[in-house]
């Protein structure tokens, strides 16, 4: 890297909430540094200090219980998400959105918190996310708190955490245990692409949910629909929370036509 | 800041900036050139190592995170002088034209066999596609890999056609 | 030379010897230049101008200067050298205008690589940011901006190309055979449709890089990764006016080319830091970013063509004009220009043709050599026109080829007839065609379209290329026999991942009748060891390299018999050897082992003759001429290579998504030196031709910046993007002037990739596609009759670079009947 900062690698995790506490000037919290290190690479970012999230007990951690369902540590990879047996029965949407994030490399390396703390509209994590009522557990050094994923995201790579909070776990909850759900992401090559739309459609306690990735600001859900959604209505719901532009990638013609598209084809996949 | 690492079952210890990269930590520190840098922003898969166990793109990796761990690089596979099963196959199989994927290509591949040891042709395309190659075609090194796992039918390389 | 062999008498041509590279590349022991340090180096790094086109007014490099570690810093000011390979248009650091996005104004060497960016940092640009042309047929236009107002004032090589003063014209090509106007006042059809490729990116995994060590009294050394040592070393000389034994160019392995690194790049600028450092090694290697922009790329194309054709399906006349965007600087793109000009109709007998091929200037990152030359991006238009014309006159598309084909007694477009040597286009095209059962479904195929509701479609596409070059271009081996009797070959021609080494190794081995593990081929070049080489490019290295090996090997072997024949007392006709010795044909006994005369050989009383056995062949292009600059009639090919490809894909009828199921690719190679080594370059190429049809292309908005300078958004193909199936076809008529009868084939794997691609999709789905890249949504839009999207940039807030919509035309059935 070209800019230089310092490094810190708290063992505790009072420590590392001590530090957002305490640190003066700039700093950035280092999981897997797939986007970070990628931003201070190209200039975007220059953080005096980088602290690295990994040498705590419990930062990759996946943990499922029966009654508490799926807790995710700040540091667990998408690599661990996929490798998950306990995951691959009772959150498979999960691990479907996982799949299709970047290269297996990067995936060794890139966090599910980190890819939704980066809250880029094209997030991989946020469809399956948004559609599994996870919770996002936020920390600072004296404070605790939970956020709905639903309110997670504000805008454009912006999240409601404020410059001393970090997020220390994510919480998908046992009443979306066992849903199926599929995902779709559209792409310019066959190989690791960011996505150029992604539907993400599930059965979630006897409702349907559509929940879409690179077509508006941030990934997006629909309101709850009935199973049996008509065609015409799933888009319609569909139709009210996208807002697509038009950039390198794709036309806002093509994406708002490709999210109709994957919508029906994903919704008789699931109910197949 | 001063790291131990261990790089192909060799301890080190050295002082390294916090922000320098692991990629040019090994390059340029320990000269250890057999791993390539092809774009620097995780991409391309040329910088491929091992890292505790696990295959990472070392251009988005500090230095100082490897404090105490573990790196295989390209430079270990062959011992004493010896390819590797996975070295050879790709000789035999032409898997190699300008050789600056090679590094990255070996460890992606070493990565695969290690957690599906006997490979479809799917599974070897889905694990390499973090490893760019611009001279093969990528068809003789999945050949390779069949090879190394069991799973090669041997093909002619070409059809001729014999006509006049 | 010793062609139509029966492959029983051949030891090692024809056969798929192992690489003598791998070793080294395998274990990670290659040294490449990105690899290399050496004591007291600096790092140079370069300040890029963010603007299309701008005025400098002025540059502070103060601050940088003054930051410890900085040895030197320089600016266009400082330089009064200019650059071209053929039109010496470009300066080597940005003088008073920069002229592309990305184009460098100020470069520093430092102690480290971080302090260079940091002092690149602190330097300070004021510029003037001006008005840039950007569509190249906007720069056509009497008004438009002038990239270069003095272009009427520039050297350039006046045998070969034609500059328009006060124009953006860099060369415009003629040619001008027979009277097309006869032939289309003859023609019962008149077909004419306009084509378009964008730039695109050359993509060798080792991005440009170079070492420079300029020593005392002008001794200079420079380790580059690039192509062609000799021309480096040439246009350095000419342009620093220094005697060429001053200059050593050192190239060791090389992280792919693609022609990107053909000329001489960064090689200048990092000798004028050198200098200017006192004498210091300076390294600057591009990273990804800067090899986008920085760097050279591709070339753009909008090709016009229209054809005349008789009610029976012959083509009378076709007139081609052709539109190169060759961005800020000619470089190679006036001879891409040139040499696309003489092969523009494709493998196709055209009676009567008129061809205007134009090199246009714009203010974009500029077009260089790649592989194809031109070729790819012409036959895109080519391919999918030869469709259309059948679909129009309603004939079978192969059934269309045939009959207009070029076959043994055809004239080409520059007047040179065509023999039973020169290879077999049709033999390619039934090869292909059989492969993929083009022209139906099979009852699998149907089966499969029922159950998954896509279409499949089969495409068809031919291709031809000769080696762009000068007419005297000639090359040298030089074969040294050690002491153990195996014996080292120099060559000038680099091994940048195409597999020369091993095949010449082979060739060598061959014409010895020696082992081939005892034929060494140096792959590190150096200039002042190794024999000239024109450059590595065009597909020659094989039939001239491989040649001058031959002849290499005769004049070794004469050589040993001369001196076998004193200590034998035989006369040299009387001789014969094999990989050991030298013995006489009616008394094997009565021999001598070559290890006793490598070195020379002492009789046993200690007198000595002989010497060092060293075999030198020279080859040189034969029977080539200049092409007349008004008529474009001459002899510019060395041998014409002929291919063809099948693609069968399949298509979401609703989507436009698709995929490649099966692609069978087939060239008339002459012959078969390496089948692995051959269907690496095949399917390495078919896949690199598949990414410039798929996904690659650079995108602009109405400023000139480069929107996608990384892997981010410039998307090539990955392991996951191979075509499900591959079938590679060799077709053997021998060259009779190639080595063992082989020709070359290194480009052309790439072209015609795209073209049966378009093919195969109109036949899926009916979307007629006349701009690369082929996306999901530009077929989507072809297939929904949408408004089709500027190939370049989608309609993104900040526009695009396109010209007048109106003034473009896209008109799918432009068919003429007189």
């Amino acid at each position: 890297m070209i800019h230089q900062f310092s490094y810190m690698a708290p063992t505790e995790l009072d420590d590392l909430l001590a530090l957002l506490d305490t640190t003066k000037g700039g700093f950035k919290l280092l999981a897997g540094g797939t986007d970070l290190l990628v931003n201070i690479r190209n200039g975007l970012l220059k953080p005096d200090l980088v602290i690295d999230v990994k040498r705590i007990a419990g930062a990759g951690a996946i943990t499922y219980d029966v009654e508490k369902g799926l807790q995710l540590g700040w540091a667990t990879t998408i690599n661990d998400i996929i490798s998950s047996t306990e995951i691959a029965k009772h959150y498979p949407l999960l691990q479907a959105c996982a799949c299709d994030l970047a290269s297996y490399q990067v995936r060794n390396r890139a966090t599910v918190v980190g890819n939704i703390v980066n809250a880029s509209p094209c997030s991989d994590m946020a469809p399956a996310l948004l559609c599994l009522d996870a919770s996002i557990l936020v920390a600072t050094a004296t404070t605790r708190k939970t956020i709905p994923i639903q309110k997670f995201f504000t805008g454009v790579k912006q999240t409601v955490l404020q410059p001393r909070e970090m997020v220390v776990g994510i919480t998908i909850p046992s009443h979306t245990k066992d849903s199926k759900g599929v995902y779709r992401k559209l792409k310019r090559i066959q190989g690791h692409d960011l996505g150029i739309v992604g539907v993400a459609v599930a059965m979630v306690e006897g409702r349907l949910r559509i929940a879409v990735s690179s077509a508006a600001p941030t990934p997006v859900i629909t309101d709850d629909l009935p199973l049996d959604v008509s065609a015409p209505d799933a888009l319609y719901a569909v139709e009210r929370i996208i807002n697509p532009i038009s950039d390198i990638r794709c036309t806002k013609e093509y994406r708002r036509f490709m999210v109709s598209e994957f919508t029906k084809r994903l919704i008789q996949e699931v109910r197949a | 800041m001063k790291i131990q690492v261990t790089v192909n079952g060799i301890a080190y210890e050295k002082d390294v900036a916090e922000h320098r990269t692991l990629l040019h930590f090994l390059r340029d520190d320990l000269g250890l050139t057999g791993t390539k840098e092809g774009c620097g922003a995780g991409e391309c898969g040329a910088c491929t190592v091992y890292f505790n166990g696990k295959t990472v793109n070392s251009c988005m990796v500090l230095a100082v995170e490897a404090n105490g761990g573990t790196i295989e690089t390209i430079e270990g596979e062959a011992q004493d002088g010896v390819l590797s099963r996975l070295q050879d196959a790709f000789d035999r199989h032409h898997a190699v034209q300008c050789g600056f994927c090679t590094a990255g290509m070996i460890m992606s591949a070493r990565e695969l066999i290690h957690h599906t040891p006997h490979p479809t042709v799917k599974e070897i395309q889905d694990g390499l596609e973090g490893n760019f190659c611009r001279c093969t075609g990528y068809e003789q090194i999945i050949e390779a890999i069949l090879d190394a796992t069991g799973g090669y039918r041997e093909k002619e390389d070409l059809v001729y056609v014999r006509e006049q | 030379m010793y062609e139509n062999n029966d492959p029983k008498t051949l030891t090692y041509v024809g056969k798929s010897a192992l690489r003598k590279d791998a070793g080294d590349k395998l274990t990670g022991k290659a040294m490449y230049v990105s690899d290399m340090k050496l004591p007291g180096m600096l790092y140079a790094q370069v300040k890029k101008s963010p603007h299309a086109r701008a005025r400098i007014v002025h540059i502070d490099t103060a601050k940088a200067e003054a930051l410890p570690g900085v040895r030197a810093v320089l600016t266009g000011d400082d330089l009064s050298y200019r650059i071209g390979l053929y039109i010496v248009d470009k300066n080597i650091l940005a003088k008073g205008e920069v002229r592309h996005y990305g184009e460098a104004v100020a470069a520093v060497a430092a102690t480290s690589l971080e302090i260079a960016r940091k002092a690149v940092d602190l330097i300070e640009v004021e510029y003037e940011v001006m008005q840039p042309v950007l569509n190249h047929m906007d720069a056509m236009k009497e008004d438009a901006v002038l990239v270069h107002p003095d272009l009427g004032s520039y050297e350039y090589l006046e045998s070969s190309f034609t500059p328009v003063p006060n124009t953006n014209i860099a060369n415009w090509t003629k040619l001008r055979k027979g009277d097309v106007e006869k032939g289309f006042k003859e023609s019962a059809y008149i077909v004419e449709r306009e084509y378009d490729n964008p730039s695109v990116q050359h993509v060798p995994m080792e991005t440009h890089v170079a070492i420079v060590q300029w020593g005392p009294r002008d001794s200079v050394t420079i380790w580059s990764s690039a192509q062609s040592p000799f021309t480096v070393r040439n246009l350095f000389c000419h342009t620093f006016s220094l005697p060429l034994g001053k200059v050593r160019v050192i190239v060791p392995a090389v992280g792919g080319g693609f022609g990107g690194k053909a000329g001489i790049h960064l090689e200048p600028l990092v000798a004028c830091l050198s200098r200017k450092a006192g004498g210091l090694p300076v390294k600057f290697q591009a990273t990804r970013e800067e090899e986008f922009s920085l760097l050279p790329c591709r070339s753009a194309l909008t090709y016009r063509i229209k054809t005349g054709v008789s009610l029976e399906g012959k083509i009378l006349a076709q007139k081609m004009e052709m539109f190169w965007d060759a961005g800020a600087y000619a470089d190679y793109a006036v001879n891409v220009t040139r040499a696309s000009g003489y092969s523009a109709s494709g493998p196709y007998e055209i009676p009567n043709a008129w061809v205007d091929a134009y090199t246009v200037y714009t203010n974009k990152p500029y077009g260089t050599a790649y592989r194809g030359f031109g070729h790819v991006e012409f036959h895109w238009g080519v391919e999918r026109h030869m469709d259309l014309i059948a679909k129009i006159i309603g004939i079978d598309p192969l059934e269309f080829r045939k009959k207009n084909a070029l076959r043994p007694g055809s004239i080409t477009l520059t007047g040179e007839k065509i023999t039973a040597h020169t290879g077999n286009v049709i033999a390619c095209m039934d090869a292909v065609a059989k492969s993929i059962k083009y022209g139906k479904l099979t009852a699998a195929e149907k089966r499969r379209e029922a159950e998954t509701g896509k279409k499949i479609g089969k495409g068809i596409a031919l291709l031809q290329k000769a080696p762009a070059m000068p007419s005297n271009t000639a090359t040298a081996a030089v074969i040294k026999m050690n002491s153990d009797a195996s014996v080292t070959v120099n060559i000038g021609l680099t091994e940048i991942g195409q597999g020369s080494t091993t095949a010449l190794a082979q060739i060598v081995a061959e014409r010895l009748g020696f082992d081939l593990d005892k034929v060494y081929v140096k792959l590190e070049k150096d200039t002042e060891s190794d024999p000239y080489d024109w450059q590595t490019v065009a597909s020659k290295g094989l039939l001239m390299s491989g040649n001058a090996c031959i002849l290499a090997c005769e004049d070794m072997l004469r050589k040993g018999y001369a001196v076998a024949s004193h200590i034998l007392k035989a006369g040299v006709e009387d001789l014969a050897h094999d990989g050991e010795r030298i013995y006489v044909k009616h008394d094997e006994e009565n021999s001598i082992s070559w290890q006793k005369i490598a070195v020379g050989y002492a009789y046993p009383d200690g007198e000595s003759i002989g010497g060092p056995l060293i075999g030198v062949g020279s080859y040189i292009a034969q029977g080539l001429s200049n092409l007349d600059k008004q008529t474009g009639q001459g002899k510019p090919a060395l041998d014409w290579t002929f291919g063809a490809h099948g693609i069968i894909c399949e298509v979401d009828p609703v989507t436009g998504e698709y995929a490649v199921r099966k692609i069978a690719s087939a060239f008339d190679v002459g012959k078969v030196v390496n089948p692995s080594l051959l269907r690496g370059q095949i399917v390495g190429g078919m896949l690199q031709g598949l990414g410039t049809a798929v996904c690659e292309g650079y995108i602009y908005d109405e400023a000139g910046h480069l929107l996608n300078p990384s892997f981010t958004d410039n998307k090539i193909p990955t392991s996951r993007d191979l075509p499900m199936e591959i079938e590679t076809i060799a077709v053997e008529s021998s060259q009779i002037d190639g080595p063992y009868g082989a020709r070359g084939v290194a480009e052309h794997p790439m072209i015609s990739v795209a073209p049966a691609l378009g093919n195969a999709i109109q036949s899926a789905v009916d979307a007629d596609l006349l701009h690369m890249p082929i996306r999901a949504e530009d077929v989507w839009r072809a297939m929904h009759n949408h408004h089709p999207i500027d190939n370049w940039i989608t309609k993104t807030p900040t526009g695009s670079c396109r010209s007048d919509p109106a003034a473009r035309r896209h008109t799918p059935d432009a068919a003429i009947s007189p």
